[in-house]
Parts: structure tokens; C-alpha cells; sequence
């Protein structure tokens, strides 16, 4: 017993994992530092013209290169992505907080009135979310804001469904019984057990919404019904870069398109690694 | 703490020392197995018995190499000649699991893939394990069945449509087919119906026969009754009695004085429950781990006793209980 | 006196589980309902403690007739059951430790200024120490968090308790620990008792009457998930 020689347990395929894992942190933490820090810091104007420098390709000067009136698209990324992200998880939020208050309610109550939500939200998810996001933008001026209402309208559709699913089977679960026979009521029950059960569930829906709504931003944007052109987002970004692209000049299609690509699958590699925590086989490392 | 077997053929299993721990936040520990010796041999049935969470189940994944990653082993399990504690997930996986040792899981229906019927099941793991030629899966698959009584006209159902003794059938018939010399059967008879549990510990201990060896973690006393030829005793993570299982049930008892007032629990016996609760695994005593709990303990349980003569106490229940 | 009668129970329309059953459970009796796992008993256990709407038949408590299950019963007669069901697991809330598991029915029917006090009680009572009772139920053991959901049971003083398989996935030791609380509680309480179960030695044992499935049904049946043989034994008469 003196001389016991403890060894770990070789934990297969543990590795690659927490190489993705740290990978897609590390590159989140990059893009909210350069989100949060780099635009107050350099205080360079993402908007400077210098017809001079027009589409120049990469170089030391402007990494990314320069559009096609001459503006650093290194900055213009930058700004572009704060844009996105902003309108991401604002959009995410909304969609998320709808989408949950919207399935819990549904669920908890049961009868006529959960199955008239959910044939309603059948009757919205039957319409393509583009063609009703691009609807809704259409009935306000550009700007940010249209294009967060719309993407939160739009998506908490399947949030709704996520949630519904999950109260559903927590509400069959014996401590919903010892509750109603512990006094409690229905209202109590649902924001006591049901919801708070529930919450990962959602985070985690809002977590992944937020590359999604990313994505739609800059689809609406790229057809010229998000934010007006000359304010930096990724998609108006790729969306001015057209042309260029077409004579030959990549760069500014290029960067902007990484920076829509690598920082949403950042975030669903991180959002992948909680969901698999969420997985009750996995929450209890200890098996006693 | 040498095994007390004659000189009769090399053990199925030879666990020496055996200990596992869980690293927790802040450099804590579960010590949730303790230095487990045991030996089992061919035709043996050893019941590990213990009330949850005394780590019985953690001595079953240990064996098996399911350990989560925080987990750390000392010791050895000797399968034959492999080290089940030192070989690597390979050996574990291309050689050991299902193919050396058969595992009888805790709750079948759980344990079947809920979308695939028995028979497609079936068939794949005859032929992940024995590779027949491709037109003798089936009929292989069909003997597996046979074998645990599983009825052939069931074999196209989901393991959704079997009762519970079936899908316990299902299962036990996944767990032959490698033809593992030892099997290792987890808890197979919680929350089953007493008749139930009788049916499938006999057919256990009719596959165990003389070509096997069968490990039985249970909490179920009446089912280790019925079929273990040896009985181990775990308390807060140690072995604190082996011993035939005849003595244990019948007129000798047994020796430990936990293991005497846990069959004082029994229904059929006292119905007198032990005071207190085990002590937890993170903070367990330098001495006897029972002490706190037992009516015989003296300042000598201060210490922690050794295991001799296949029990760990300082004031054994030697005298035939009245 | 809890009474049930001509009950039939199911949970889709048109297919019972248990059909015309008639049970009885007197104030201060202990009634154990022995029968294979499948076969409906367990339902029966939830129409009794108010907890599962039955298509049909009658449930009387202490003269009063039950017209609302769950939510919509009054909660004074919900209240008057204390519920203990197989696993544990299930029936804690996972992110409530186990102190605040206790209070929980407390606290829902406002009854607040008494948690510390009863909490304290019938910790005690089941046996579990401070250390326990702030932790959470995935860091104690299935015995451990039986005993909480029974002091849970407990808390609100009920005048009849109906324990479905409580002690199915439990040791011996914990098992008679649990059943000598719910007697002490009997003794001192006069609550009766529903304790439904597949072990009859325990039933026999701990129960002033225990009756067998097929008592209730008369052997009519059918009804259960089929299995490859029947239950070989049938019952004697009531102990």
C-alpha cells in the first residue's frame, strides 16, 4: 500500500479534440480582441480614400490589400466583422429569448394551445427564412437594426421546436410528479424545473445561431438589402468585391470570405465541445 | 495477501492490488477502489457485492479499461498474461473487450442499439468477432441466439418490443458470442422481477459452466445466493471478505462484521438496517473504514487491519452466530 | 380511508393499462401491491396519489370525491400524499442540492418560515449530514438521493404515502433504513401506505397486508407486455 504507483488512464481520441477545442478558442478570443480593441486602438479610418492605391495586392503596407477606391481591406475586414458579429449576436439573443419563451410555453401548457404555436411555427418555417428576412429588411430603411429584426425573426423558429422537444420529455420526468404532489403549481413548475432544465439546451441554440445569423447578414447584405455598401460588413464587403473578382483581383473577395468562414466555425467548434458536454453520459466523469 | 487457493490451474483472472482514484478539482481524490487481490478461475462464479458506491462498479470499468480520463490505476489484472491495467486501448479494444471478456450489461435495453433489429445485432458482432465467411453469419448469429434461449422468431424485433427478460437475453447473447473465457456481468438484475432475476442468474451461471469464469457485481444478495460459488464483500472501496459462498450464506456466516449486518438487512433475516452511512471516498479513515458504523470497534480498528485469511478485521465473527 | 374503485387507466386512448380495479388503503394501514414489472401497478399508484387522470372509476380521500388530477387538483388533497418513485435519478431535480430538494414542497406551498427547521428534522430522520445536504444530486450516491427524496416526501406531513418500487435499485442495508422511516413515520403519524413493489419477501415483511396483482385484476390480464414465460408463481392470500 506504501509504494503505490498511480498511472493515468489512457483516455482514446481525447487529444484531437482538445487541440479543436483550444484552436477554436484561441481564434475566438482573436476576433472579439480585434473586434473589441483594434478599432479604438489604431484609430485609422476604415473609410480613407487614396485613389492612389487602388486594388493593390497584398503587401506590408495593407496585408489584405485595398479595394477599389483604395481603403485598406485589413481595417475594412475588421470593421466589417465587428458589424457582423454585433448583428450576430443580437440577432442570436432575440431569436433565442422568442424561440425559447415561445416552445416553453407551448410544451408547459399542452392541449389546443401547444398545438396551435406549433402549426404556426410550422407555418412560418414553410417559407424559405430568406425570402421573409429579405421581407422585412425591405420594409425599413438599410441600416443595422432591419437587418437584426429580420435574422431574429426569422430563426427562432427552430429554437422554439429544440425547446418544445426538451420540456416535453422533462415534463414526463418523475420529479415533475413529486412536485405537483409537493403543491406546486403549473407556473411554478415550469420556471422552477422546466425552463432552468432547459437553459443549456437554448445557450447552446444561441451559440450556434450566431454564426448562422452572420451568414444571413451577409447573404442580405451581398444582395444589396442589408446595410448600405459604403458601411463595412463582411457581406458588403464580398458583395463591392464582385467586380474586381471578375478582372482577376482576388484579395478583396478572398479575406473578407476567411473572415466570414473561420470565426462561425470557430464558434460551432466551441459550441461543439458544450454540446458534448451537455450529453448527461459525459456531465458525471465519476461512475460510482 | 496471497490468494488462499490450492495449487489448482492458473486463475482466468488475477487481480493483485488493484486501486483507482479520480482526480477532482483542487487535487482531491475518490478513492474509489483500494487495493483489490482476488483470483477467479474456470467454472467459478465470484460475486462482488456492496452497497452503492462502494465501488464496485468502478472495479468493473477498471477491468474493462472504461475509465473516464481522471481517472488513475495501481496494480495489476492479470488475463492470462496480459495486464489488463497497463495494456493500451488497442489491446483492449482489438483483443480484450468481447473477445476475452464478455460484459452482461446493467441495463439491456439500454445496452441494444434502440433502431436496429436483435438479429442485425447480432450479425454484426459475429462478424466483428469471429469473421465467418459471409454466408455463415447468419446461421452464426442464429446459434448465438439459440445458445441464450433467445426465441428465433423474436430475432427480427426491435429491442424496443422485448420484455425485459428477453432484451436480458438479447444481451447475454451479444456478451457469448466472442466466446470469452470470462464473463462480467455488471448489476445484471436491477429492477427486475424476482422471478426474472432467479431466471437469468441460473442462465448466467449455466453459461459460466465449466469453460468460463463469471465476475457478478451486484447489490442483489439473494441473486449471489442463488448462484456464486465465492463471494467478495466491498466496503468504501476495499475487499473486506472473501469467502465461500455456502459459509457466507449458511450456517458459518460471515466473518466480517459488515458483512454480517448487511445480511442482518435482509428482509428475510432482521430487517435491521446499519446505522450511519459509509464514510466518503474522498475522506475515508487511516483505520478501519466500518469502524464508525460497527458494534465491535475498539481503539485497535484505529488501524487499518490487514487482509488474512480472506478478511480484513481486527475482530472477526468467528463464533458461529446465534 | 383511500379508496379506489372500478378504476381503468391508460395512456392513449382506448388501450388501458389497468382495467377495473378496486383497492382500498384504510389510515394507518400498510398495504403492499405485489406484481410483475409491466403489468400496470405503478400507473395505479399514480391515479391513487392524484398524479395521472384515470379514464374511469372513482378515487375517494377520507370521503372526499377526487373530480381534478395533477395541476388542477386542490392542493390540500395533493398535499396529502407524499410520493416516492424506483429511481432517484429521475425524481431530483439535477441542479437543486439536496437541501433545497427537501424544502422544495415547502417553499411551493409557501409554508417558508419552517424550511430550516424541518430540513434539519428530517435530515436527521433519513440520515443524511450537513456535508450532504449542500451537495448536488449528481455528486451522491442512488442511496444517498433516495433518502433525500424521501425526506422530500416527508416534509409536508402527508396522510398517505405511496412508494412505487422505492427501493428496487438499493442495497439491503439502505433498504430496511428507508423502510424503518416510512414506518416510523406511520407509527407516529397514523399515515397508511401504499407501497407497490416487485419483491415479495420485502413486501410481506414490511406491509400489514400485501396484495398481489392478479388479486386485483382477477386474473383477467392480458394486459402486460408479453413475456416469454408467466410469472410461474401465483399469489397466496393476504398476509
Amino acid at each position: 500500500m506504501a509504494d503505490l504507483t498511480w498511472r493515468a488512464t489512457a483516455a482514446p481520441r481525447r487529444s484531437t479534440r482538445t487541440w479543436r477545442v483550444s484552436t477554436s478558442a484561441v481564434v475566438v478570443g482573436l476576433v472579439v480582441l480585434a473586434v473589441l480593441v483594434v478599432p479604438p486602438l489604431v484609430n485609422l479610418d476604415e473609410q480613407a480614400v487614396d485613389l492612389g492605391a487602388k486594388l493593390q495586392p497584398p503587401s506590408w503596407a495593407h496585408p489584405f490589400g485595398t479595394d477599389d477606391v483604395g481603403r485598406d481591406l485589413l481595417l475594412r475586414c475588421v470593421y466589417g466583422l465587428r458589424v457582423s458579429l454585433l448583428v450576430g449576436v443580437v440577432a442570436a439573443v432575440v431569436a433565442t429569448v422568442i424561440g425559447t419563451a415561445v416552445g416553453a410555453a407551448a410544451a408547459a401548457f399542452g392541449g389546443w394551445a401547444d398545438r396551435v404555436v406549433m402549426r404556426l411555427v410550422d407555418l412560418f418555417s414553410s417559407v424559405p427564412h430568406l425570402l421573409l428576412g429579405i421581407f422585412i429588411v425591405a420594409m425599413f430603411r438599410p441600416g443595422v437594426w432591419p437587418v437584426v429584426i429580420s435574422v431574429g425573426l426569422t430563426h427562432w423558429l427552430s429554437t422554439a421546436r429544440i425547446v418544445r422537444a426538451e420540456v416535453l420529455s422533462l415534463r414526463s420526468r418523475p420529479y415533475v410528479d413529486a412536485a405537483i404532489s409537493g403543491g406546486a403549481s403549473r407556473w411554478r413548475v415550469t420556471v422552477r424545473h422546466l425552463v432552468p432544465g432547459v437553459l443549456p439546451q437554448a445557450g447552446l441554440a444561441a451559440v450556434l445561431m450566431v454564426p448562422h445569423a452572420i451568414w444571413h447578414e451577409s447573404a442580405l447584405s451581398f444582395l444589396g438589402l442589408g446595410l448600405p455598401t459604403h458601411q463595412a460588413s463582411l457581406g458588403t464587403l464580398v458583395q463591392s468585391a464582385r467586380g474586381s473578382l471578375l478582372a482577376g483581383d482576388w484579395w478583396p473577395t478572398l479575406f473578407p470570405g476567411l473572415f466570414i468562414i473561420v470565426p462561425t466555425l470557430a464558434i460551432a467548434g466551441l459550441a461543439g465541445a458544450w454540446r458534448e458536454r451537455l450529453n448527461p453520459r459525459r456531465r458525471s466523469e465519476l461512475m460510482l | 495477501m496471497t490468494p488462499d487457493a490450492p495449487a489448482t490451474p492458473d486463475p482466468v483472472l488475477a487481480v493483485r492490488g488493484l486501486s483507482v482514484r479520480f482526480r477532482m478539482r483542487g487535487d482531491t481524490f475518490v478513492r474509489a477502489v483500494t487495493d483489490a487481490s482476488f483470483d477467479l478461475r474456470l467454472g467459478e462464479c465470484l460475486a462482488l457485492v456492496g452497497e452503492s458506491g462502494c465501488g464496485k462498479s468502478v472495479l468493473a470499468s477498471a477491468l474493462l479499461g472504461l475509465l473516464p480520463g481522471n481517472a488513475e490505476t495501481a496494480g495489476s489484472a492479470h488475463l492470462g498474461d496480459t495486464d489488463l491495467m497497463t495494456a493500451g486501448e488497442n489491446v483492449l479494444a482489438r483483443s480484450v473487450r468481447g473477445r476475452r471478456i464478455g460484459l452482461v450489461p446493467q441495463s439491456p435495453a439500454a445496452h441494444l442499439t434502440p433502431v436496429r433489429t436483435v438479429r442485425s445485432q447480432l450479425e454484426e458482432t459475429v462478424r466483428e468477432l469471429t469473421g465467418p465467411p459471409r454466408a455463415e453469419v447468419r446461421a452464426a448469429a442464429e446459434r448465438a441466439a439459440e445458445r441464450a434461449a433467445f426465441p428465433a422468431d423474436h430475432l427480427d424485433r426491435h429491442p424496443h418490443e422485448l420484455s425485459g427478460g428477453l432484451a436480458q437475453r438479447a444481451a447475454t447473447a451479444l456478451a457469448l458470442i466472442g466466446d470469452a473465457p470470462l464473463l462480467l456481468a455488471d448489476e445484471p438484475t436491477t429492477g427486475l422481477d424476482r422471478d426474472l432475476v432467479e431466471r437469468t442468474v441460473d442462465e448466467l451461471k449455466r453459461h459460466t459452466g465449466d469453460s468460463r469464469a463469471l465476475l457478478m457485481i451486484t447489490h442483489d444478495l439473494a441473486a449471489a445466493e442463488r448462484i456464486a460459488d465465492r463471494v467478495a464483500v466491498m466496503y468504501a472501496g476495499r475487499i473486506v471478505e472473501i469467502a465461500d459462498a455456502g459459509d457466507f450464506f449458511g450456517a458459518r456466516g460471515p466473518r466480517h462484521p459488515y458483512a454480517g449486518r448487511l445480511l442482518d438487512a435482509l428482509p428475510e433475516r432482521e430487517f435491521t438496517p446499519i446505522p450511519g452511512m459509509p464514510p466518503e471516498l474522498t475522506a475515508l479513515p487511516d483505520g478501519c473504514a466500518f469502524a464508525a458504523r460497527c458494534t465491535r470497534a475498539t481503539e485497535r480498528c484505529d488501524r487499518l487491519p490487514a487482509f488474512e485469511n480472506s478478511v480484513a478485521c481486527h475482530h472477526t465473527l468467528e463464533v458461529q452466530r446465534a | 380511508m383511500l379508496e379506489l374503485s372500478a378504476v381503468t387507466a391508460g395512456y392513449e386512448p382506448r388501450r388501458p393499462v389497468l382495467r377495473d380495479i378496486d383497492l382500498d388503503v384504510e389510515q394507518g394501514e400498510s398495504v403492499g401491491l405485489l406484481g410483475p414489472s409491466g403489468c400496470g401497478k405503478s400507473t395505479l399508484a399514480r391515479v391513487a396519489a392524484l398524479l395521472h387522470r384515470p379514464e374511469s372509476g372513482h378515487v375517494v380521500v377520507d370521503g372526499e370525491t377526487v373530480h381534478d388530477w395533477r395541476y388542477r387538483a386542490p392542493r390540500e388533497l395533493r398535499t396529502a400524499f407524499g410520493v416516492v418513485f424506483q429511481q432517484p435519478r429521475l425524481s431530483a431535480d439535477p441542479r437543486l442540492r439536496l437541501a433545497a430538494l427537501i424544502a422544495e414542497p415547502l417553499r411551493a406551498v409557501g409554508r417558508t418560515g419552517e424550511i430550516p427547521r424541518r430540513v434539519e428534522e428530517l435530515a436527521a430522520t433519513v440520515g443524511l449530514g450537513a456535508e450532504l445536504l449542500a451537495r448536488r444530486p449528481h455528486e451522491v450516491s442512488d442511496g444517498q438521493l433516495q433518502r433525500a427524496c424521501l425526506a422530500r416526501a416527508l416534509v409536508l406531513r402527508p396522510r398517505y404515502l405511496v412508494c412505487d418500487e422505492m427501493t428496487a435499485m438499493l442495497d439491503a442495508s439502505t433498504t430496511a433504513a428507508l423502510v424503518a422511516v416510512v414506518e416510523d413515520y406511520r407509527r407516529e403519524s397514523g399515515a397508511g401506505l401504499l407501497a407497490v413493489g416487485h419483491d415479495r419477501t420485502l413486501l410481506e415483511r414490511w406491509c400489514g397486508r400485501t396484495v398481489h396483482w392478479s388479486q386485483l385484476t382477477g386474473d383477467r390480464g392480458g394486459d402486460r407486455a408479453q413475456d416469454l414465460e408467466p410469472a410461474g408463481r401465483t399469489a397466496p392470500g393476504t398476509a
